[in-house]
């Protein structure tokens, strides 16, 4: 899917140069597109796969020779896509996932102030 | 835009997490316990071996209610890693002290968790570790007073003092 052909009900949560997550309220998803794919995730979904990219021990992978640890392979829960990370990439979806927390975070405060985003 | 979040849960991650490494604490604190009772066991105290025995299925029971809690609310609760518990103790008087010991750091835990609950405002979990809160105040003074006995009764008299020891219990009611 081109970015230009997102449907209508997705709104963008966050987005960095590589990357972006959206929100669908007609089926209650958050997109995350990262290289070029669109995995739809429920929000428990979308949070567990944030803790397993905040877990990626990034230190050994920068200081470890072993070929076994120049990538991170990682599957989003109840999904069939399969993310091969190298370091530069676990930096790039940690700085996206967690942005998109963050701007969800604020989703939340704004509700509870009784205000709501369009 | 829909709070996805709220709509799955009313529990904060903040709490989610304090609640997970609660059960761990709990599971942690059920194997130290069975691992007492099985030196307990082997080395002739058998009452003493009942008693935790006892006591490591009551922090199992612990750690269910937390983890059937947050599934009930929607949030994830994650069956914990065990790592490797101390299996030897040098004497029956030790393995209470370790008893307290690790009462007192659950009842710590439990304290730093309603912190958690009253900043998030989630009085909700917090009404739930009311429950722990009398639950702790109890097993402390068990195993003070298990120690206390360890004084009182003479060490000659070993059978009577490990009898003694998995009789206590607290019988007084603060809260009412």
């Amino acid at each position: 899917m081109l970015v230009s052909d997102l449907p209508n009900s997705y709104q963008e949560v966050f987005k960095t140069s590589r990357g972006a997550v959206y929100q669908c309220d007609a089926s209650n998803r958050l997109i995350l597109a990262f290289w070029d794919t669109f995995t739809p995730m429920s929000s428990r979904d979308f949070a567990q796969f944030r803790r397993m990219v905040d877990t990626v021990d990034v230190r050994q992978m920068a200081l470890s020779t072993d070929a076994a640890d120049d990538v991170e392979i990682l599957t989003p829960p109840r999904s069939e896509r399969c993310y091969v990370l190298t370091l530069c990439e676990v930096i790039h979806l940690r700085e996206l996932l967690g942005g998109a927390q963050a701007m969800l975070d604020l989703n939340s405060l704004l509700r509870e102030c009784g205000c709501r985003l369009s | 835009m829909k709070d996805l979040a709220r709509l799955r849960t009313p529990i904060k991650e903040s709490v989610e997490l304090a609640l997970n490494q609660q059960i761990q604490m709990e599971m942690v604190s059920s194997s130290r316990y069975l691992a007492m009772a099985g030196w307990c066991d082997r080395n002739g105290f058998d009452y003493s071996a009942g008693f935790f025995y006892k006591q490591s299925e009551e922090e199992r029971e612990h750690a269910m209610k937390f983890f059937h809690y947050l599934n009930d609310q929607g949030a994830t609760s994650i069956s914990p890693e065990i790592p490797p518990v101390q299996q030897e103790f040098d004497t029956l008087r030790s393995i209470y002290e370790g008893a307290l010991e690790q009462e007192i750091a659950v009842t710590d835990s439990i304290n730093r968790i309603v912190a958690i609950c009253r900043r998030e405002s989630d009085f909700v979990t917090e009404e739930l570790l009311k429950w722990y809160i009398k639950e702790q105040m109890e097993e402390e003074y068990i195993a003070r007073r298990c120690i206390e006995l360890f004084g009182q009764i003479p060490a000659d008299q070993i059978f009577e003092l490990d009898k003694q020891l998995s009789e206590v219990s607290y019988d007084g009611n603060a809260f009412e």
